[in-house]
């Protein structure tokens, strides 16, 4: 065969053609004029279904590449979404971490004072125990100083039984919030019961630096959901409100007030008096990365967990309100009181 | 004769061309940088095959989702080809695959379908 020819064809077509005319040279002239014509015409013809040709594959190559870059670029771009996704979820559970390492901090505060009193009150106890032994072995005790140790014994032992019973039951308290922190579980619980605890726990950050919460919440209402969830969404609520809304020095109020719009809904409304947030602002404070203090240790996740916890597990939805610079901050969640089992 | 096997590039759809059933097969896309590399062995092979056919059945199936102007050239030879062999006695039947959803290359089909004169040609949608 010879050399590949997409026109093969029409090439010896036109060969034939040009025999023809040879054969032909003798006819009238007519008939030779319209032959010259008429190869002329398929010669030009040809010429240009091969340029035509050669113009489309050069536009159809292109179009290739541009479609191969495009596909190359776009699984890029969804790799780098894939990674960004990955650093956010990290990000998150950091911050997740760091906030329960606030509490067991706050825990560690709560808890030192009734053992230290219960401490110093067992050492004075030791220490009149002692003295009444020797004058025991001296016998050498007095109506005086058995009624002054036995006074100092019923004081102190009062006193370590009542701390020990306050540590022992904010103990449990911390236990009960720490573990639903760490376990997600989903269960049954007294909202407003849950909601002092989990204030209790967090009382330390508070305190220092002398701010007010009240917490006002109907008794009974029962919660089936995730108190760990709520827990942390409160926390959330709590540190952002230090970090944010009470500059140093100032004394601030929180309020948390809980009713029911509805049957199955519970609607709880936390605010403080704060420097409240800019109507810009307003629109990206559940964000993820969204902080307007960057530079000082803000993560910008605090509100975005926030919001992940009330619209995910806890089956809600959380909206921020007010927010001008006199009237603080107003975040009100609205729960179901019941939600969907996960598995 | 030997039968002609051609793994599928980017560019370039498989050739699997067995001789001995006669049954050949293109499928792919194709769009080469230089059409005589990939449609010249194609050609040789099929002009050796097809010039003592004979009478005998031959299937040929184009499985193609994409090919470009000199492709489509290179197919519109192929057909006439094939359509020669069977005037001059040869079974041929064409199977034209195309997506379901592709319109263009059923069109494609179509349109080569009509300068067949002897051809025994079938539009198959696959997939």
């Amino acid at each position: 065969m010879a050399e590949f020819n997409l026109f093969d064809a029409e090439e010896r077509t036109l060969e034939q053609a040009e025999a023809l005319r040879r054969d032909v040279a003798g006819s009238p002239q007519p008939v030779r004029d319209g032959l010259d014509a008429l190869i002329e015409a398929y010669g030009r013809s040809v010429r240009e279904q091969r340029r035509l040709v050669k113009v489309s594959d050069r536009l159809q190559a292109q179009l290739a590449a541009v479609n191969h870059e495009l596909g190359r670029r776009k699984a890029e771009a969804e790799e780098a979404l894939d990674r960004l996704t990955a650093a956010q979820e990290s990000l998150v559970q950091a911050e997740k971490l760091a906030s329960l390492g606030a509490l067991v901090g706050g825990v560690a505060h709560e808890i030192n004072t009734p053992v230290g009193i219960a401490l110093s009150c067992a050492s004075h106890l030791a220490d009149s125990t002692a003295r009444m032994r020797e004058l025991f072995e001296a016998d050498d005790i007095g109506v005086d100083d058995f009624e002054r140790y036995m006074a100092t014994a019923t004081d102190t032992t009062n006193l370590i039984l009542a701390n020990c019973e306050r540590a022992a039951e904010l103990i449990r308290s911390f236990k009960q919030v720490a573990v639903d922190r760490t376990t997600s579980e989903r269960r049954k619980f007294d909202l407003g019961a849950y909601i002092r605890e989990t204030m209790a726990s967090l009382g330390p950050h508070l305190r220092q630096a002398g701010h007010a919460v009240s917490i006002d919440c109907p008794g009974g209402i029962a919660m089936t959901s995730y108190p760990g969830a709520l827990s942390q969404v409160l926390g959330n609520f709590v540190m952002n409100s230090l970090i944010h809304a009470f500059d140093p020095g100032t004394i601030g109020a929180i309020a948390i007030q809980v009713d029911q719009p509805e049957a199955g809904r519970v609607r709880i409304v936390y605010s403080d008096n704060g420097k409240g947030i800019s109507e810009e602002n307003r629109g990206r404070i559940f964000d993820p990365f969204f902080t307007t203090r960057r530079g000082s240790g803000g993560s910008g996740l605090g509100l975005h967990i926030v919001y992940n916890l009330v619209t995910g597990p806890l089956e809600g939805s959380v909206a921020v309100e007010g927010g001008s610079a006199e009237s603080g901050i107003r975040f009100v969640i609205t729960l179901p009181l019941v939600t969907t089992p996960l598995h | 004769m030997d039968n002609l096997k051609v793994a599928a590039t980017e560019r370039s759809p498989e050739v699997d061309f067995d001789f001995e059933r006669g049954v050949l097969r293109l499928r792919g896309e194709s769009y080469p940088e230089d059409a005589s590399t990939v449609f010249g062995p194609v050609f040789a092979a099929l002009e050796g095959f097809l010039a003592d056919a004979g009478r005998r059945a031959i299937e040929v199936e184009f499985d193609l989702t994409y090919f470009n102007s000199s492709s489509a050239k290179a197919l519109m030879n192929m057909f006439q080809m094939l359509d020669n062999a069977a005037g001059a006695g040869a079974a041929v039947t064409i199977s034209w695959f195309f997506a379901p959803d592709d319109d263009t290359m059923k069109e494609f089909g179509e349109d080569f379908s009509e300068d067949l004169e002897h051809v025994s040609f079938k539009l198959v949608p696959v997939g």
